[in-house]
């Protein structure tokens, strides 16, 4: 398989103006996404990992390092690697259907074949009936959904997701993982996840990549060998689930104590 | 469907109800009650006329002065000053605005410039407007641009520094550039602030209007308070008073509240008030 995203060596120093002091959040962070595959990034709050996100997205500018997506350096944030925010970040002056079809907009596409694209990923996440919403019509998983199809729509080279579902509540979660894990199956999205979650990671991904403590670096590389389509009731009840969960506990968990000082 | 799936709250201005069959009834009412407090509290016979005229004597002013065509005219004067000032006030600090919220060397620049001057009230340019333009209408209105411009700027800027960073991020990693992203994003978020900055910059215009008028001026509504004054006309300073409310109250009601409730209403982002249980 191709890497479709490849970091190489990526740190991140940044002055912290309250401590007054240099903080360095990642530290020589490496990794490739292959193409169709479905990553977690994983660690302990302050590991980076957001931080690694937002680098890849081009949000933000690794101290050293660099990264490329389709064999191009990143240098700047741009269509081929969409963003689902944890905050959803839909604009609220435009519908459900304005905010999904933003980026062919942009692009220029044509109002026909717009409209068309915009409607399936409207149906694909569930919000059909709702395309003439606004956002604050909709509750925080109906608004996490249009934000997945707004970047979906948008045919990106890579997803990039920073904890989308961290402000919904437990039952729209598991909803709302259960849909995710089948849309990125059925439309072979590569897909760039972090969590702090690590029964989040296990269940959504092909692929676990643990970072450490501050600074980040990776401590565990893990492919997740779980059939698809994953649902939370098997899930919670497979031994292999378990075993994966366990063992990123371990790993972060144990991990931790190393770097109690700087925590 | 989890509880937390059902749509969320419908906004005031999508209910129907709020204006419902009794709407005109209910817009009255508040001044059909101080209408009827002014009437009794004259009829109370406590105070010279002169001093507190009735409702009725202003109503018979207001025919009076309208049938004669000089409230019209005063009107017009005053109108027209108003928003020539309010218009060449907000042209000039609205694009300043955008320049200084979305350019650091520009708001290096004119920070200190706007700080100094806006702490100087309107009125304060009168003996200048008086010695560049003559007494009359182009003082009047030059001292509208000054006070229309500052609280629109400053509100503007308000709303700039608010624009959720994270939105930006949103549509930057939808293939936004520059141009888009002020387009899309940094000019609709700051609808909100911009509206409450030509609120105040009607409000502040209006109140430098009559005062400019009485100082700097040979006709319009102030000048017209302040004549009746002089000749103890005082059912003539309520009409030329009422005529200012009135004329705001239209203006709110026909013009800015239309444009409010057509987007940041509709979007949300503010609303009519909030209602406690």
């Amino acid at each position: 398989m191709t890497d479709i995203l490849v970091a190489k060596d990526v740190s991140k120093t940044y002055f912290d103006t309250v401590a007054r002091d240099d903080v360095v959040a990642l530290s020589g962070v490496s990794l490739s996404v292959a193409a169709h595959d479905f990553v977690s990034v994983i660690g302990p709050s302050g590991c980076g990992k957001s931080t690694f996100l937002r680098i890849v997205a081009g949000l933000d500018t690794p101290t050293s390092g660099e990264i490329l997506v389709s064999g191009k350096k990143v240098s700047g944030p741009g269509a081929d690697r969409g963003m689902v925010f944890q905050e959803y970040a839909l604009l609220p002056w435009k519908t459900t259907e304005n905010n999904v079809e933003f980026g062919l907009r942009l692009k220029g596409v044509p109002k026909d074949e717009r409209r068309k694209i915009t409607h399936r990923f409207i149906e694909l996440v569930g919000l059909k009936g709702f395309e003439n919403k606004y956002p604050h019509q909709l509750s925080g998983g109906m608004r996490q959904r249009a934000a997945v199809a707004r970047v979906l729509a948008n045919n990106p080279t890579v997803l990039l997701m920073d904890e989308p579902f961290a402000a919904v509540d437990a039952m729209t979660r598991q909803r709302l993982q259960e849909e995710l894990t089948a849309i990125a199956a059925a439309e072979r999205t590569t897909v760039l996840f972090v969590t702090h979650a690590i029964d989040e990671a296990v269940f959504l991904s092909n692929r676990v990549v643990a970072l450490s403590g501050r600074p980040g670096r990776v401590i565990a590389d893990i492919r997740i060998d779980l059939p698809r389509p994953r649902r939370w009731e098997e899930m919670m009840r497979d031994a292999r689930f378990i075993a994966y969960r366990d063992e990123l506990t371990r790993c972060i968990h144990g991990d931790a104590p190393a770097y109690r000082d700087h925590a | 469907m989890s509880l937390a799936d059902t749509p969320a709250i419908t906004s005031a201005s999508q209910r129907p109800g709020r204006r419902g069959r009794f709407w005109l009834l209910s817009e009255a009412l508040p001044f059909a009650v101080g209408i009827l407090l002014w009437q009794a509290l004259s009829s109370l016979n406590v105070w010279p006329r002169v001093l507190f005229p009735s409702p009725l004597e202003v109503a018979q002013a207001f025919v009076e002065d309208v049938a004669s065509g000089v409230l019209l005219v005063n009107l017009g004067v005053s109108l027209q000053s108003l928003l020539l000032g309010f218009v060449v006030g907000a042209a000039i600090a609205v694009p300043l605005g955008y320049l200084m919220g979305l350019n650091r060397a520009s708001r290096d620049f004119f920070d200190p410039l706007v700080n100094l001057l806006q702490a100087i009230p309107g009125l304060a340019w009168i003996p200048f407007a008086i010695l560049w333009f003559g007494l009359g209408q182009g003082a009047v209105t030059f001292i509208i641009v000054m006070s229309v411009f500052f609280p629109v700027l400053h509100n503007l800027l308000t709303g700039i520094r608010m624009v959720q960073p994270v939105l930006i991020e949103a549509v930057q990693t939808l293939g936004a550039k520059r141009w888009a992203v002020i387009a899309h994003v940094i000019f609709p978020a700051t609808l909100p602030n911009l509206m409450t900055g030509i609120r105040l910059g009607i409000a502040f215009g209006f109140r430098s209007l009559v005062g400019g008028e009485m100082i700097a001026s040979t006709n319009g509504l102030g000048y017209a308070i302040f004549n009746a004054q002089q000749y103890f006309q005082s059912a003539r300073i309520v009409v030329g008073m009422l005529a200012i409310g009135i004329t705001w109250l239209v203006m709110d009601r026909f013009i800015l509240r239309p444009i409010e409730q057509r987007t940041t209403m509709r979007w949300g982002l503010v609303r009519e008030g909030i209602e406690t249980a």
